[in-house]
C-alpha cells in the first residue's frame, strides 16, 4: 500500500468509527420499519422511514469497504420502493436481511 | 494549483469520505455544503472547478440543484457529476439527459474516486 492509500485507510477508520452512530440509527429505523410493517402491511409512513434508511445504508456502507452491506441495503430499498404491499414472506425476508446487515457491519467492528 | 471541489451531499458520512479521498489521493482542495441551497451558494462564491452533487436530498434534490446551477451566469459552466445510489438504467437515462458532465454511483471506492472524476472531465493530473 502506497502513502496515499495507507493514510486514507487510516483516516477512513476514523470516520468509520464517528460515523457508527449514525449507522446504528438507520439500522435501528430498518428494524422499526419491519415492527412497523408486521402490525400494518399498509403502513405507508413507516415504509418511507425504512426505504430512506435502506437508501442511505446502501450508499455508504460500500464506501466503507462494506460492498455486501451496499447490496443487501439496496435489496430491502428495493423491496420498500414496490408499491405492492409486503407479505409475511417479505417481512421474513426482510427480517433476514437486515440480519445479515448486523452481521456485515459487526464483522467489519471486529476486523 | 490543486483542483477545486465541490461536494454537496447532504449525507455527512457520505460528504467526509468523498472529501477526504479527493484531499488525501489527489491532493484537491475540497469545500463541502449539506444541501442545494448552500452548495449554489458556495459554487457562486468559489467557482470551483467541478462539483459532485448528490441526487437525492431534502427540499431541494440534485437535479433540481442542477438546473438552478445552469440557470446562473457564474456557475452555468462548471461541470456537474452526479452522484447517485440508485442504478436503475432509466434513472441513469434521466440524469444525463439533463446535462450533467456525468452521473456516478454511490458506493463509490474511496481509492479511485479523485481518477474516476478526473477521467469523467478529461482532465489527466489526477
Amino acid at each position: 500500500m502506497n502513502d496515499a492509500a495507507s493514510i486514507l485507510a487510516a483516516r477512513l477508520a476514523d470516520l468509520w468509527r464517528n460515523s457508527r452512530p449514525l449507522i446504528d440509527e438507520r439500522l435501528a429505523a430498518l428494524r422499526a420499519t419491519h415492527e412497523a410493517l408486521t402490525l400494518n402491511f399498509d403502513d405507508v409512513a413507516a415504509r418511507t422511514r425504512g426505504r430512506e434508511a435502506a437508501h442511505k445504508l446502501s450508499g455508504v456502507l460500500g464506501t466503507f469497504g462494506l460492498p455486501r452491506g451496499s447490496e443487501i441495503a439496496g435489496a430491502i430499498e428495493g423491496k420498500l420502493m414496490d408499491h405492492d404491499p409486503l407479505g409475511p414472506a417479505d417481512l421474513d425476508q426482510m427480517a433476514a436481511h437486515i440480519a445479515a446487515l448486523d452481521a456485515v457491519i459487526a464483522s467489519k467492528n471486529a476486523g | 494549483m490543486p483542483r477545486r471541489v465541490l461536494i454537496i451531499d447532504d449525507e455527512d458520512d457520505i460528504r467526509e469520505v468523498a472529501a477526504l479521498s479527493l484531499e488525501t489521493v489527489a491532493g484537491w482542495d475540497v469545500t463541502m455544503a449539506g444541501s442545494g441551497a448552500a452548495g449554489i451558494a458556495k459554487a457562486q462564491e468559489l467557482h470551483p472547478d467541478a462539483i459532485l452533487l448528490d441526487v437525492m436530498m431534502p427540499v431541494m434534490d440534485g437535479p433540481t440543484t442542477f438546473r438552478e446551477l445552469r440557470a446562473l451566469p457564474e456557475t452555468a459552466n462548471i461541470p456537474v457529476i452526479l452522484l447517485t445510489a440508485k442504478v436503475q438504467a432509466a434513472d441513469q437515462k434521466r440524469f444525463s439527459d439533463l446535462g450533467v458532465a456525468a452521473v456516478m454511483f454511490k458506493p463509490f471506492d474511496p481509492l479511485t474516486l479523485a481518477q474516476d472524476i478526473a477521467k469523467a472531465l478529461g482532465w489527466h493530473d489526477a
